[in-house]
């Protein structure tokens, strides 16, 4: 048995008085790439806040490498080794590629070994060297994935949280996204990702779960279940047949 | 003809550099915070009334006055942040985001509350301050330059690239401006935002407390009117650079100065600030962003 690395357990998180997860249980396991699934609205950016520090959760909790972390601030989180890409990406617009990259790695002590990192990333990602002097609200929808991915590789994360990377891309550049994902994945990072695209998930996820109305409705591997069912069921959401 | 033209450019400058530093506190409180803080200016008059304060009773040399309008109004400053902005900040998901209507509101209850105090432990409307300078200004050439105004636009320059080399070089510099930005980004990326909040405010206040004892040790006197008065130049100058634009602070707060300078030369002095306003409103209505407007907030 692989050990959880991130442990979520009857999670209720909620905007005012709508709950938007109504006690969410679920596990992400160590080096692997855990996927989740569902239609809009089903609580998936929730989990993610939650999990990030960004929005409190009301009860429940959320253990990372044993540690409970349910409530902690996002910078607390950040240090505790969880880096979320947000939907969106939300690089900083005007500042340059380079600063984003800096910016990712704020609360690193050892400032040598950042510079090492930013190559590393400027060799996976190069047309981020290309434009590392460029603001970097300048750059197109797929390289700004891209930076985003980059700067939360910069705080050298154990768990990457990725949420709908694949979000109005272009097919071409989300076919690149996901090689992405692989590569990180093969490189020794654990990867728990929401997406939208179910077909593209299930073809690199290692273990997936189903969420419909704040709740898992159903977890499994990829192969265990018809793969239209699933993907019906993530888009429209029909808890029975 | 030409001589008055340039002495009031130069009487102009020197106002405005006390405007552009109270703009540039302002700025980075609503860049950062995204909320307007009508608090600024009386917990600057707080500062340089404590400094007021301490002459009346004490007596204290320049420096020592200077430094306790700096520290006064920082104190001040953090009271309003606890109060007013602290539990209002823009970060945060559905409940957790507070309001900027009522933080601003909170930031104008402080500021009566500011007055009063001020009132109540100097009650005469009117205090000397000791001047920065007391001797005539300098002749040179045919131009008058007051050695206070020099003072002022030196401390306005020196404090100015001091800010420049704080936001542009150094790491708390590229969290400050990585808040600005995307305050949820930057907690993402690990930067404690609320910290960040905090220590921007402190900064502000810090640099609005010199500004507001420049004045006062310029004019030789202090009033509680003090407070507002500086909320509506730091305001006026912030909007005429441009809300949120650091640069766009300095040129508004210079260009209001100079505008304050002209006008009453040319038009008498009763018209001061009914030219400003006219100008910022004409300004708003043709170029709403400003002189030097700040990039679109992501």
């Amino acid at each position: 048995m692989s050990r959880a690395l991130l442990e979520v357990s009857n999670l209720v998180s909620a905007y005012g008085k709508i709950e938007a997860l109504k006690g969410v249980s679920l596990a992400v396991e160590q080096g692997k790439i855990t996927c989740l699934l569902g239609p809009n609205g089903a609580g998936k950016t929730t989990l993610m806040f939650s999990t990030a520090g960004i929005l409190r959760p009301k009860a429940g909790s959320i253990r990372f490498a044993g540690e409970e972390i349910a409530g902690r601030a996002p910078h607390a989180i950040v240090e505790k080794g969880i880096a979320l890409v947000p939907e969106n990406r939300l690089v900083f617009p005007h500042m340059s590629v380079l600063e984003n990259l800096q910016a990712g790695a704020y609360q690193r002590p050892d400032r040598d070994a950042i510079e090492g990192d930013i190559e590393k990333l400027f060799a996976r990602f190069p047309r981020l060297k290309e434009r590392g002097a460029q603001e970097a609200g300048t750059l197109s929808g797929g390289e700004q994935q891209m930076l985003s991915v980059a700067r939360a590789l910069m705080s050298r994360p154990k768990l990457l949280l990725m949420d709908e990377p694949s979000l109005g891309l272009a097919p071409l550049v989300v076919e690149e996204i996901f090689r992405i994902v692989t590569d990180l994945h093969r490189d020794g990072t654990t990867i728990f990702l929401v997406e939208q695209n179910a077909h593209m998930a299930l073809r690199v996820a290692h273990h997936f779960y189903l969420m419909e109305q704040g709740k898992v409705t159903f977890s499994g591997d990829p192969g265990s279940i018809a793969e239209d069912e699933v993907i019906r069921r993530a888009y429209l959401g029909t808890a029975k047949a | 003809m030409i001589a008055d033209l340039v002495q009031n450019t130069l009487d102009g400058l020197a106002l405005g550099s006390t405007y552009a530093l109270l703009a540039v506190g302002f700025t980075l409180i609503f860049g950062v915070l995204r909320r307007v803080n009508l608090s600024y200016g009386p917990a600057i008059m707080a500062g340089c009334y404590a400094a007021t304060w301490t002459h009346v009773h004490f007596g204290a040399g320049l420096i020592v006055l200077a430094l306790i309008a700096i520290a006064g109004a920082v104190l001040a400053g953090a009271y309003v942040e606890r109060l007013c902005f602290a539990p209002h900040r823009s970060t945060g998901a559905g409940p957790c985001a507070g309001s900027p209507v009522a933080a601003m509101v909170a930031s104008f209850a402080l500021w009566m509350q500011f007055e009063e105090a001020a009132t109540l432990v100097l009650p005469r409307h009117l205090y000397a301050f000791p001047p920065l300078y007391s001797g005539g200004p300098l002749t040179v050439g045919p131009f008058f330059l007051r050695v206070e105004a020099l003072v002022t636009l030196a401390a306005a320059i020196a404090i100015c690239l001091l800010l420049g080399w704080l936001l542009w070089r150094t790491r708390f510099g590229l969290a400050v401006r990585a808040v600005i930005e995307s305050p949820r980004a930057a907690e993402l990326a690990g930067i404690n935002v609320p910290s960040v909040f905090v220590r921007v405010f402190a900064l502000a206040s810090a640099i609005g407390g010199l500004a507001g004892y420049l004045v006062v040790a310029s004019h030789g006197q202090i009033t509680p009117m003090l407070g507002m008065w500086s909320t509506l130049k730091g305001m006026l100058a912030m909007m005429l650079g441009g809300l949120g634009s650091l640069p766009g602070a300095v040129l508004g707060g210079l260009v209001l100065g100079l505008i304050e300078a002209h006008s009453q030369w040319y038009l008498g002095p009763q018209t001061r600030d009914l030219i400003a306003y006219l100008l910022l409103f004409v300004l708003l209505a043709l170029r709403p962003a400003g002189l030097w407007p700040a990039r679109a907030q992501g």
